[in-house]
Protein backbone atom coordinates (compact mmCIF):
# COMPACT_ATOMS: atom_id res chain seq x y z
CA UNK A 1 0.00 0.00 0.00
CA UNK A 2 1.59 3.59 -0.62
CA UNK A 3 0.22 7.04 0.70
CA UNK A 4 -2.41 8.45 -1.46
CA UNK A 5 -3.14 5.46 -3.42
CA UNK A 6 -6.85 5.94 -3.02
CA UNK A 7 -6.74 9.08 -4.17
CA UNK A 8 -4.47 8.09 -7.00
CA UNK A 9 -6.88 5.35 -8.03
CA UNK A 10 -10.12 7.84 -7.61
CA UNK A 11 -7.98 10.58 -9.79
CA UNK A 12 -7.71 7.77 -12.81
CA UNK A 13 -10.85 6.85 -12.66
CA UNK A 14 -11.88 10.52 -13.31
CA UNK A 15 -8.61 10.96 -15.99
CA UNK A 16 -10.74 8.18 -18.04
CA UNK A 17 -13.92 9.78 -18.03
CA UNK A 18 -15.35 8.98 -14.65
CA UNK A 19 -17.22 11.63 -13.33
CA UNK A 20 -18.68 9.39 -10.48
CA UNK A 21 -14.88 9.14 -8.97
CA UNK A 22 -14.58 12.94 -8.76
CA UNK A 23 -17.51 13.19 -6.41
CA UNK A 24 -15.78 10.70 -4.10
CA UNK A 25 -12.80 13.12 -4.09
CA UNK A 26 -15.37 16.04 -3.28
CA UNK A 27 -17.21 14.46 -0.56
CA UNK A 28 -13.59 13.46 1.12
CA UNK A 29 -12.28 16.38 0.64
CA UNK A 30 -15.19 19.33 0.90
CA UNK A 31 -14.99 19.86 4.91
CA UNK A 32 -11.15 20.42 4.89
CA UNK A 33 -10.90 22.74 1.78
CA UNK A 34 -13.96 24.44 3.51
CA UNK A 35 -11.86 25.05 6.23
CA UNK A 36 -8.81 25.77 4.89
CA UNK A 37 -10.80 28.41 2.98
CA UNK A 38 -12.03 30.01 6.25
CA UNK A 39 -8.21 31.60 6.46
CA UNK A 40 -9.35 33.62 4.20
CA UNK A 41 -12.89 34.14 4.70
CA UNK A 42 -15.21 34.65 7.60
CA UNK A 43 -17.85 33.77 6.04
CA UNK A 44 -19.10 29.93 6.17
CA UNK A 45 -21.08 30.46 3.06
CA UNK A 46 -18.44 32.48 0.80
CA UNK A 47 -16.03 29.85 2.05
CA UNK A 48 -18.07 26.94 0.91
CA UNK A 49 -18.66 29.09 -2.94
CA UNK A 50 -14.82 29.27 -2.92
CA UNK A 51 -14.19 25.56 -2.07
CA UNK A 52 -16.77 24.59 -4.43
CA UNK A 53 -14.65 26.85 -7.21
CA UNK A 54 -11.47 24.99 -6.47
CA UNK A 55 -13.10 21.94 -6.96
CA UNK A 56 -14.18 23.18 -10.06
CA UNK A 57 -11.00 24.39 -10.86
CA UNK A 58 -9.45 20.75 -10.03
CA UNK A 59 -11.76 18.98 -11.89
CA UNK A 60 -10.45 21.13 -15.54
CA UNK A 61 -7.38 21.08 -14.57
CA UNK A 62 -7.19 17.25 -13.83
CA UNK A 63 -5.64 16.15 -17.34
CA UNK A 64 -2.57 17.44 -16.33
CA UNK A 65 -2.33 16.38 -12.75
CA UNK A 66 0.17 13.57 -13.38
CA UNK A 67 0.59 12.50 -9.63
CA UNK A 68 4.13 13.89 -8.67
CA UNK A 69 2.16 14.94 -5.72
CA UNK A 70 -0.45 13.64 -3.07
CA UNK A 71 -3.97 14.57 -4.48
CA UNK A 72 -4.68 16.67 -1.89
CA UNK A 73 -1.61 18.74 -1.67
CA UNK A 74 -2.46 19.62 -5.13
CA UNK A 75 -5.98 20.39 -4.58
CA UNK A 76 -4.77 22.41 -1.62
CA UNK A 77 -2.98 25.07 -3.96
CA UNK A 78 -5.86 25.29 -6.14
CA UNK A 79 -8.03 26.25 -3.43
CA UNK A 80 -5.28 28.79 -1.43
CA UNK A 81 -5.37 30.40 -5.74
CA UNK A 82 -8.96 30.70 -5.60
CA UNK A 83 -8.94 32.19 -1.96
CA UNK A 84 -6.52 34.58 -2.71
CA UNK A 85 -8.41 35.81 -5.72
CA UNK A 86 -11.34 36.10 -4.09
CA UNK A 87 -10.54 38.47 -1.70
CA UNK A 88 -9.19 40.55 -4.00
CA UNK A 89 -12.00 40.37 -6.22
CA UNK A 90 -14.56 39.94 -3.69
CA UNK A 91 -15.54 44.01 -3.72
CA UNK A 92 -15.20 44.84 -7.67
CA UNK A 93 -17.72 41.74 -8.19
CA UNK A 94 -19.52 39.12 -7.33
CA UNK A 95 -18.13 35.14 -7.79
CA UNK A 96 -20.11 33.94 -10.46
CA UNK A 97 -20.43 30.84 -11.56
CA UNK A 98 -20.93 28.63 -15.24
CA UNK A 99 -24.08 26.96 -14.03
CA UNK A 100 -26.18 26.04 -16.51
CA UNK A 101 -29.68 28.06 -16.29
CA UNK A 102 -31.36 25.96 -18.53
CA UNK A 103 -31.11 22.48 -16.06
CA UNK A 104 -33.64 23.02 -13.52
CA UNK A 105 -31.83 20.70 -11.02
CA UNK A 106 -28.96 23.31 -11.44
CA UNK A 107 -31.38 26.12 -10.52
CA UNK A 108 -32.86 24.67 -7.62
CA UNK A 109 -29.23 23.72 -6.04
CA UNK A 110 -28.52 27.77 -7.04
CA UNK A 111 -31.59 28.44 -4.57
CA UNK A 112 -30.55 26.15 -1.49
CA UNK A 113 -27.00 27.44 -1.98
CA UNK A 114 -27.70 30.34 1.21
CA UNK A 115 -28.91 27.15 3.35
CA UNK A 116 -25.54 26.69 4.90
CA UNK A 117 -26.41 30.07 6.65
CA UNK A 118 -29.87 29.18 8.08
CA UNK A 119 -30.60 28.52 11.83
CA UNK A 120 -31.47 25.04 10.80
CA UNK A 121 -27.99 24.43 9.20
CA UNK A 122 -26.46 25.43 12.35
CA UNK A 123 -28.96 23.31 14.73
CA UNK A 124 -27.93 20.45 12.25
CA UNK A 125 -23.78 21.08 12.02
CA UNK A 126 -24.51 21.03 15.92
CA UNK A 127 -26.36 17.87 15.88
CA UNK A 128 -24.19 16.24 13.82
CA UNK A 129 -21.45 17.26 16.42
CA UNK A 130 -23.37 16.10 19.20
CA UNK A 131 -24.36 12.32 17.89
CA UNK A 132 -20.71 11.64 16.68
CA UNK A 133 -19.23 12.93 20.27
CA UNK A 134 -21.85 10.84 22.03
CA UNK A 135 -21.15 7.44 20.03
CA UNK A 136 -17.48 8.20 20.55
CA UNK A 137 -17.79 8.19 24.04
CA UNK A 138 -19.78 5.05 24.25
CA UNK A 139 -17.14 3.55 22.16
CA UNK A 140 -15.07 0.40 23.95
CA UNK A 141 -11.58 2.20 24.88
CA UNK A 142 -9.73 0.17 22.32
CA UNK A 143 -11.91 1.30 19.73
CA UNK A 144 -11.85 4.90 20.61
CA UNK A 145 -8.24 5.00 20.93
CA UNK A 146 -7.46 3.75 17.32
CA UNK A 147 -10.42 6.24 15.90
CA UNK A 148 -9.17 9.38 17.98
CA UNK A 149 -5.75 8.69 16.84
CA UNK A 150 -6.42 8.28 13.60
CA UNK A 151 -8.90 11.22 12.97
CA UNK A 152 -8.10 13.52 15.40
CA UNK A 153 -3.94 12.76 15.12
CA UNK A 154 -3.84 12.12 12.18
CA UNK A 155 -1.41 9.15 12.75
CA UNK A 156 -1.03 6.24 10.20
CA UNK A 157 -2.28 2.63 10.87
CA UNK A 158 0.91 1.24 11.94
CA UNK A 159 1.75 4.69 14.05
CA UNK A 160 -1.28 3.39 16.06
CA UNK A 161 -0.30 0.29 16.18
CA UNK A 162 2.91 1.09 17.74
CA UNK A 163 1.50 3.44 20.43
CA UNK A 164 -1.34 0.49 21.09
CA UNK A 165 1.08 -2.39 20.91
CA UNK A 166 -0.91 -4.63 18.42
CA UNK A 167 -0.74 -5.68 14.79
CA UNK A 168 -2.00 -3.05 12.00
CA UNK A 169 -4.79 -5.45 10.63
CA UNK A 170 -6.51 -4.96 14.41
CA UNK A 171 -5.78 -1.31 14.14
CA UNK A 172 -7.64 -1.62 11.06
CA UNK A 173 -10.49 -3.73 11.93
CA UNK A 174 -10.82 -1.16 15.46
CA UNK A 175 -10.87 1.56 12.93
CA UNK A 176 -13.78 0.35 11.23
CA UNK A 177 -15.72 -1.22 14.03
CA UNK A 178 -15.88 2.61 15.52
CA UNK A 179 -16.69 3.73 12.44
CA UNK A 180 -19.83 1.47 11.71
CA UNK A 181 -20.85 2.04 15.74
CA UNK A 182 -20.97 5.78 15.06
CA UNK A 183 -22.32 5.76 11.55
CA UNK A 184 -24.95 3.46 12.88
CA UNK A 185 -26.55 6.65 15.02
CA UNK A 186 -25.46 9.14 11.93
CA UNK A 187 -27.17 7.57 9.39
CA UNK A 188 -30.44 8.66 11.24
CA UNK A 189 -29.60 12.20 10.74
CA UNK A 190 -28.37 11.60 7.15
CA UNK A 191 -31.34 8.93 6.13
CA UNK A 192 -31.16 9.12 1.86
CA UNK A 193 -27.80 11.06 1.59
CA UNK A 194 -28.70 14.09 3.60
CA UNK A 195 -32.45 13.30 4.06
CA UNK A 196 -32.99 15.15 7.40
CA UNK A 197 -30.65 17.52 6.33
CA UNK A 198 -32.52 18.37 2.97
CA UNK A 199 -35.95 18.58 5.04
CA UNK A 200 -34.34 21.00 7.58
CA UNK A 201 -32.86 23.29 5.07
CA UNK B 1 -23.99 -4.46 2.84
CA UNK B 2 -20.54 -7.05 3.32
CA UNK B 3 -18.56 -6.14 6.16
CA UNK B 4 -15.39 -6.98 4.21
CA UNK B 5 -16.22 -4.42 1.88
CA UNK B 6 -17.20 -1.95 4.41
CA UNK B 7 -13.68 -2.59 6.26
CA UNK B 8 -12.10 -1.95 2.31
CA UNK B 9 -13.83 1.30 2.55
CA UNK B 10 -12.74 2.55 5.56
CA UNK B 11 -8.61 1.47 4.84
CA UNK B 12 -9.50 3.26 1.67
CA UNK B 13 -11.17 6.02 3.38
CA UNK B 14 -7.50 6.43 5.55
CA UNK B 15 -5.51 6.02 2.68
CA UNK B 16 -4.19 2.42 4.31
CA UNK B 17 -5.66 0.08 1.09
CA UNK B 18 -3.31 -1.99 -0.96
CA UNK B 19 -2.99 -0.24 -4.71
CA UNK B 20 -4.70 -3.36 -6.29
CA UNK B 21 -7.79 -2.89 -4.04
CA UNK B 22 -8.11 0.57 -4.30
CA UNK B 23 -8.19 -0.13 -8.07
CA UNK B 24 -11.59 -2.09 -7.86
CA UNK B 25 -12.76 -0.28 -4.76
CA UNK B 26 -12.77 3.03 -6.42
CA UNK B 27 -14.43 1.38 -9.60
CA UNK B 28 -17.29 0.02 -7.34
CA UNK B 29 -17.65 3.66 -5.06
CA UNK B 30 -17.93 5.81 -7.84
CA UNK B 31 -21.51 3.80 -9.04
CA UNK B 32 -22.49 2.21 -5.77
CA UNK B 33 -24.62 5.24 -4.01
CA UNK B 34 -25.07 3.25 -0.64
CA UNK B 35 -21.37 3.26 -1.13
CA UNK B 36 -20.76 6.89 -1.56
CA UNK B 37 -23.17 7.47 0.68
CA UNK B 38 -21.26 5.58 3.45
CA UNK B 39 -17.93 7.14 2.44
CA UNK B 40 -19.68 10.52 2.99
CA UNK B 41 -20.36 9.93 6.62
CA UNK B 42 -16.80 9.09 7.40
CA UNK B 43 -15.61 12.42 5.93
CA UNK B 44 -18.40 14.00 8.38
CA UNK B 45 -17.25 12.07 11.26
CA UNK B 46 -13.81 12.87 10.72
CA UNK B 47 -14.64 16.15 10.31
CA UNK B 48 -16.95 16.05 13.81
CA UNK B 49 -13.85 14.49 15.25
CA UNK B 50 -12.17 17.42 14.58
CA UNK B 51 -14.34 19.80 15.41
CA UNK B 52 -13.57 22.39 12.83
CA UNK B 53 -14.64 25.58 13.61
CA UNK B 54 -17.06 27.16 11.07
CA UNK B 55 -17.40 24.11 8.94
CA UNK B 56 -20.87 22.84 8.34
CA UNK B 57 -21.12 19.25 8.88
CA UNK B 58 -23.99 19.70 6.34
CA UNK B 59 -21.91 21.30 3.55
CA UNK B 60 -23.61 20.94 0.09
CA UNK B 61 -20.39 21.70 -1.79
CA UNK B 62 -20.22 18.09 -3.10
CA UNK B 63 -23.71 18.24 -4.53
CA UNK B 64 -23.28 21.80 -6.13
CA UNK B 65 -20.16 20.52 -7.46
CA UNK B 66 -21.63 17.14 -8.99
CA UNK B 67 -24.77 19.39 -10.70
CA UNK B 68 -22.05 21.52 -11.96
CA UNK B 69 -20.03 19.03 -13.13
CA UNK B 70 -23.34 17.55 -15.17
CA UNK B 71 -22.68 19.88 -17.92
CA UNK B 72 -19.05 19.27 -18.26
CA UNK B 73 -17.30 17.41 -20.31
CA UNK B 74 -15.65 13.65 -19.68
CA UNK B 75 -12.00 13.92 -19.17
CA UNK B 76 -11.65 10.86 -20.97
CA UNK B 77 -8.63 10.63 -22.78
CA UNK B 78 -7.12 14.06 -21.73
CA UNK B 79 -4.91 12.47 -18.81
CA UNK B 80 -0.94 13.39 -18.24
CA UNK B 81 1.50 10.12 -18.53
CA UNK B 82 1.31 8.56 -15.66
CA UNK B 83 3.97 8.67 -13.22
CA UNK B 84 4.66 4.83 -13.11
CA UNK B 85 4.86 4.75 -16.82
CA UNK B 86 7.56 7.17 -16.81
CA UNK B 87 9.71 5.69 -14.09
CA UNK B 88 12.01 4.02 -16.52
CA UNK B 89 12.95 6.39 -18.13
CA UNK B 90 15.30 7.90 -15.44
CA UNK B 91 17.44 5.09 -15.28
CA UNK B 92 17.44 4.13 -19.11
CA UNK B 93 18.41 7.84 -19.45
CA UNK B 94 21.45 7.62 -16.89
CA UNK B 95 22.59 4.33 -18.88
CA UNK B 96 22.50 6.01 -21.70
CA UNK B 97 24.74 8.91 -21.12
CA UNK B 98 26.88 6.59 -18.94
CA UNK B 99 27.68 4.17 -22.07
CA UNK B 100 27.98 7.56 -24.30
CA UNK B 101 30.62 9.30 -21.94
CA UNK B 102 32.40 6.16 -21.95
CA UNK B 103 32.78 5.42 -25.50
CA UNK B 104 33.89 8.86 -25.89
CA UNK B 105 36.23 8.44 -23.87
CA UNK B 106 37.59 5.34 -25.02
CA UNK B 107 37.81 7.23 -28.76
CA UNK B 108 39.71 9.89 -27.33
CA UNK B 109 42.35 8.20 -25.60
CA UNK B 110 42.80 6.22 -28.68
CA UNK B 111 43.34 9.31 -31.00
CA UNK B 112 45.72 10.85 -28.44
CA UNK B 113 48.04 7.44 -28.23
CA UNK B 114 51.68 7.84 -30.07
CA UNK B 115 51.44 6.77 -33.50
CA UNK B 116 52.12 2.66 -33.63
CA UNK B 117 51.27 2.74 -29.48
CA UNK B 118 48.89 0.73 -28.83
CA UNK B 119 46.48 2.05 -25.73
CA UNK B 120 45.83 -0.57 -23.51
CA UNK B 121 42.45 -0.69 -22.33
CA UNK B 122 42.72 -3.82 -19.81
CA UNK B 123 40.82 -4.86 -17.76
CA UNK B 124 41.28 -4.42 -13.79
CA UNK B 125 42.58 -7.89 -13.41
CA UNK B 126 45.63 -6.78 -15.93
CA UNK B 127 46.51 -4.01 -14.28
CA UNK B 128 49.65 -5.87 -12.94
CA UNK B 129 50.72 -6.31 -16.47
CA UNK B 130 51.12 -2.59 -16.83
CA UNK B 131 53.74 -2.46 -13.15
CA UNK B 132 55.95 -4.43 -14.99
CA UNK B 133 56.51 -2.22 -17.72
CA UNK B 134 57.00 1.03 -15.83
CA UNK B 135 60.90 0.18 -14.33
CA UNK B 136 61.66 -0.82 -18.08
CA UNK B 137 61.11 3.51 -18.03
CA UNK B 138 63.13 3.95 -15.20
CA UNK B 139 66.06 1.87 -15.64
CA UNK B 140 66.90 4.43 -18.98
CA UNK B 141 67.94 6.54 -16.63
CA UNK B 142 71.79 5.83 -14.61
CA UNK B 143 71.96 6.50 -11.45
CA UNK B 144 73.89 9.81 -9.92
CA UNK B 145 75.67 9.63 -6.65
CA UNK B 146 74.81 12.13 -3.82
CA UNK B 147 71.89 13.38 -5.46
CA UNK B 148 68.21 13.29 -3.96
CA UNK B 149 65.84 10.88 -4.93
CA UNK B 150 63.28 11.03 -7.66
CA UNK B 151 60.31 8.76 -7.97
CA UNK B 152 58.58 10.12 -11.50
CA UNK B 153 61.04 12.12 -13.89
CA UNK B 154 64.02 10.12 -15.73
CA UNK B 155 66.65 11.97 -16.25
CA UNK B 156 67.77 13.71 -19.81
CA UNK B 157 70.55 15.32 -21.30
CA UNK B 158 71.13 18.68 -19.48
CA UNK B 159 69.74 22.00 -21.70
CA UNK B 160 67.94 19.26 -23.91
CA UNK B 161 64.14 19.99 -24.46
CA UNK B 162 62.66 17.36 -21.94
CA UNK B 163 59.28 15.63 -23.20
CA UNK B 164 58.25 12.09 -21.67
CA UNK B 165 55.40 10.30 -23.60
CA UNK B 166 52.00 11.05 -21.98
CA UNK B 167 50.74 7.35 -22.56
CA UNK B 168 54.36 5.99 -20.69
CA UNK B 169 53.75 8.83 -18.43
CA UNK B 170 50.17 7.96 -17.57
CA UNK B 171 51.44 4.08 -17.42
CA UNK B 172 54.09 5.17 -14.95
CA UNK B 173 51.81 6.87 -12.78
CA UNK B 174 49.48 3.85 -12.58
CA UNK B 175 52.41 1.68 -11.62
CA UNK B 176 53.40 3.59 -9.39
CA UNK B 177 49.93 4.19 -7.84
CA UNK B 178 50.97 2.65 -4.34
CA UNK B 179 53.16 5.74 -3.31
CA UNK B 180 50.68 8.55 -4.38
CA UNK B 181 47.23 9.32 -2.61
CA UNK B 182 44.20 8.25 -4.93
CA UNK B 183 43.69 12.35 -5.27
CA UNK B 184 46.46 13.44 -6.75
CA UNK B 185 47.02 10.51 -9.08
CA UNK B 186 43.68 11.23 -10.45
CA UNK B 187 44.67 14.85 -10.66
CA UNK B 188 47.67 14.12 -12.34
CA UNK B 189 46.14 11.74 -15.27
CA UNK B 190 43.12 14.05 -15.46
CA UNK B 191 45.79 16.77 -16.84
CA UNK B 192 47.05 14.41 -19.39
CA UNK B 193 43.55 13.57 -21.15
CA UNK B 194 42.52 17.43 -21.11
CA UNK B 195 45.95 18.59 -22.12
CA UNK B 196 45.95 20.47 -25.76
CA UNK B 197 46.20 18.05 -28.74
CA UNK B 198 49.90 19.35 -29.79
CA UNK B 199 50.43 18.18 -26.34
CA UNK B 200 48.54 15.50 -25.57
CA UNK B 201 50.85 13.04 -26.94
CA UNK B 202 53.91 14.45 -25.19
CA UNK B 203 54.76 16.09 -21.80
CA UNK B 204 57.29 18.87 -21.38
CA UNK B 205 58.96 17.94 -17.98
CA UNK B 206 61.95 19.62 -15.99
CA UNK B 207 65.04 18.00 -15.73
CA UNK B 208 67.07 20.04 -13.30
CA UNK B 209 67.98 18.20 -10.37
CA UNK B 210 66.68 15.08 -11.99
CA UNK B 211 68.45 11.58 -11.20
CA UNK B 212 67.88 8.08 -11.38
CA UNK B 213 65.28 6.53 -9.51
CA UNK B 214 67.49 3.82 -8.30
CA UNK B 215 65.15 3.23 -5.33
CA UNK B 216 61.66 3.38 -7.18
CA UNK B 217 63.37 1.10 -9.61
CA UNK B 218 64.58 -1.73 -6.55
CA UNK B 219 61.10 -1.29 -5.51
CA UNK B 220 58.92 -1.91 -8.27
CA UNK B 221 61.56 -5.18 -9.07
CA UNK B 222 60.44 -6.76 -5.59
Amino acid sequence: MGADASDLSLVRRVQRGDKGAFDALVLKYQHKLVKLVMRYVRNPAEAEDIAQEAFIKAYRALPQFRGDSAFYTWLYRIAINTAKNAVVSRDRSPIEYNIDRNSEESYDMQGRMKDSETPEALVLTDEIRSIVNAAIDALPEDLRTAIVLRELEGLSYEEIAAAMDCPVGTVRSRIFRAREAIDRRLREVFEGGLGRAEELG
Amino acid sequence: MNEELDSQLSAMFDDELASAECELLARRLSRDTELKARWERYAVIAAAVRAERGVRLNARVARRVSVMLGSEPALAGQSAPRRSERRWLRPAAGAAVAAGVAAVSILWLRAQAPPGAVVATPPLAAVPAVRVTAPAVVRAAPPRAGGPDSYVVPPVARGAAAVVPATELANYVVAHSMFSSPVARRNLLSSFMTSEPGEAGMIPVSTEGAQAPARDAKSNAQ
